[in-house]
């Protein structure tokens, strides 16, 4: 009897597997930046809804998260992204035909009632309490995340725009390295956690997190899509360990000022298209665009279709 | 003939199934060295930051597992001996680390000691910070680690008669004496073989060490951080660096477990 169990347990187990691996059709697997996690929560609970979809979600720095599809080839039926400008640099076209710009956001400072000088901090002294000894300043990893060379964009255009010579570099040095994480939402979790007195963050977390934050003006925040330019002018170096190559030199990537857009797109060997398409149009439409604000994220008015418009946009 | 059938079948059975679990083990550590070993040990002569994550994750690892050797061999002994009130609750709660994600250890660690936390502040005082620093390191691979080492220790230590420290104390010795002569000595090899695997665990350690500590990274850290900046072809290196490393305490377990002359003479 035993080499029989043994034998019907075999198969039993490799059909176990192959339920969980093959998503049946009415699935809809979301790759979204840490930051949209709790932005499209909502959207995601009102679209499994409708349709009786089954939703996994998979979050991660937008790096990373391209990454998945790149090397991993873990693709899923939609990847929406903080920083737009990933697509055309990782994506489009192998592995992305189009994508739609659907969100904006800004950069600001954060802190909580718990934050050394809380009760001082205004848009007059930030650069003085960040530069005091005194203070925990954290910010996301620029080689990964993208509000991680954000903030330092944000930095280099605090500099012109307040006219202060070095104040990018010594803004960039109150913060050590064990002080820079991961990704804005991990960033988010080490200030409720009181880890941290002051974090550079996206507007949209900070707000859903509850946190207190300092709009910064419109010139230095990232979140005017009418001064592209403007904050091109600013412009980032970033390493990164170029392990790749095998000999462990350092690369180094520019990176310049541009406002700060999501990105949702569809990957070209998703296993469930349309629905992906169908979700999309759903974050698109007026009602999506609702939810997204009630989530604090500045939905645009007008999303905007970037890439393929052959191909079966929503 | 039926039976014959039976024991032959029994026997293919036994023999597909060892070697099915054997090839899910080893294939992806072969295939992984296959396309990258070499590449990862010419990275070791070249890459900085490489050799710095791997001497802080073997030297944070070792005084962690010295520390838990000078803590938990104590309580091992008194598990053993059951000397201790409530044994079965201090058993669950050296097991319960093990049983809890990683991640979660992290968070609770971050809760216990961070520096919204009494302790924290305390610790905070003389220096100490649990996040962005080597003692974050140290806190994860010992609460993820050490429960290995008591569990291992304890067993080593309830093999050694607990009659020969009887005879030590009629002998003058006194309880500590006994045991520091009698018990550890003959225990040395089961307690070493704990260290060590507690060692190879602390080294191994992602989830709760990245909720604490991104910089300064460990080699763990270091492999997935290489992913998400370089790729796969950046990270495959790395990760056949670390498999090869893993053979170090692997090979040291083997010559621990091989039976001594000592132990032959002994049986013989």
């Amino acid at each position: 009897m035993r080499p029989v169990f043994v034998t019907m347990l075999l198969p039993l187990l490799i059909v176990a597997c192959r339920g969980g691996s093959s998503a049946p059709a009415d699935t809809l697997v979301v790759s979204e930046a840490a930051s949209l996690s709790t932005p499209f929560r909502a959207i995601l609970d009102t679209f499994a809804r409708r349709t009786g979809a089954v939703v996994q979600v998979e979050n991660g720095a937008s790096l990373e998260l391209a990454r998945r599809i790149t090397d991993l080839h873990r693709v899923p039926d939609v990847i929406a992204l903080a920083d737009e400008e990933v697509f055309p640099e990782r994506l489009v076209p192998a592995h992305v035909r189009w994508y739609a710009r659907f969100a904006r956001n800004r950069m600001v400072i954060a802190w909580t009632d718990r934050s050394r000088h809380a009760e001082d901090m205004d848009s007059t002294r930030w650069r003085e309490i960040l530069l005091s000894g005194d203070v925990i300043v954290g910010r996301p990893d620029p080689r990964v995340a993208p509000a991680g060379y954000r903030a330092l964009l944000m930095y280099e255009l605090a500099e012109q725009y307040y006219g202060e010579p070095e104040l990018a570099a010594r803004l960039a040095a109150r913060t050590p390295p064990g002080n820079v994480r991961g990704s804005a939402t991990e960033l988010a979790a080490l200030l409720a956690a009181g880890e941290m007195d002051y974090i550079v963050e996206y507007e949209s977390v900070a707000r859903a997190q509850g946190f207190r934050f300092l709009s910064l003006p419109a010139a230095i925040d990232l979140g005017d899509p009418g001064r592209g330019a403007e904050y091109a002018r600013a412009v980032v170096r970033v390493g990164r360990s170029d392990s790749a190559s095998g000999v462990g030199t350092d690369s180094i990537s520019e990176r310049r000022g541009a406002p700060i857009l999501y990105g949702v797109g569809v990957p070209n060997a998703a296993r469930h298209p349309e629905m992906g398409r169908r979700f999309i149009a759903l974050v698109l439409s007026e009602e999506g665009r609702r939810m997204l604000r009630a989530a604090k994220v500045d939905a645009l008015a007008v999303p905007e279709i970037v890439g393929d418009s052959t191909s079966r946009a929503p | 003939m039926t039976r014959r059938r039976t024991h032959v079948m029994a026997t293919v059975l036994t023999i597909g199934a060892s070697c099915l679990l054997l090839a899910l083990l080893l294939w992806p550590m072969v295939a992984l060295q296959w396309r990258a070993g070499l590449t990862g040990v010419r990275l070791l002569a070249s890459d900085a930051e490489l050799r710095s994550a791997l001497a802080l994750t073997a030297s944070t690892a070792t005084i962690v597992t010295l520390v838990t050797v000078l803590l938990g061999t104590p309580l091992a002994w008194l598990l053993a001996r059951n000397r201790i009130p409530a044994p079965a609750l201090v058993n669950a709660a050296l097991e319960l680390p093990l049983l809890v994600p990683h991640p979660v250890v992290g968070i609770a660690l971050l809760l216990a000691f961070g520096r919204a936390s009494a302790a924290g502040q305390a610790l905070a005082s003389i220096g100490v910070a649990l996040t962005g620093s080597r003692w974050g390191i140290a806190a994860a691979m010992l609460v993820v680690s050490a429960p290995l080492y008591v569990s291992a220790a304890r067993e080593a230590i309830s093999r050694v008669d607990p009659r020969q420290e009887m005879v030590a104390r009629t002998l003058g010795d006194s309880m500590s004496r006994a045991v520091w002569r009698v018990t550890l000595p003959q225990a040395r090899r089961g307690l070493l073989a704990a260290g060590i695997v507690m060692w190879a665990r602390a080294v191994s350690e992602f989830g709760a060490i990245v909720i604490l500590t991104y910089n300064p990274r460990v080699a763990s850290v270091l492999s997935y951080d290489r992913f998400t900046t370089n790729g796969l072809d950046g990270a495959l290196p790395v990760a056949a660096v670390l498999v090869l490393l893993a053979l170090v305490p692997l090979a040291l377990l083997r010559g621990l477990r091989a039976p001594s002359s000592a132990d032959a003479d002994a049986n013989a």
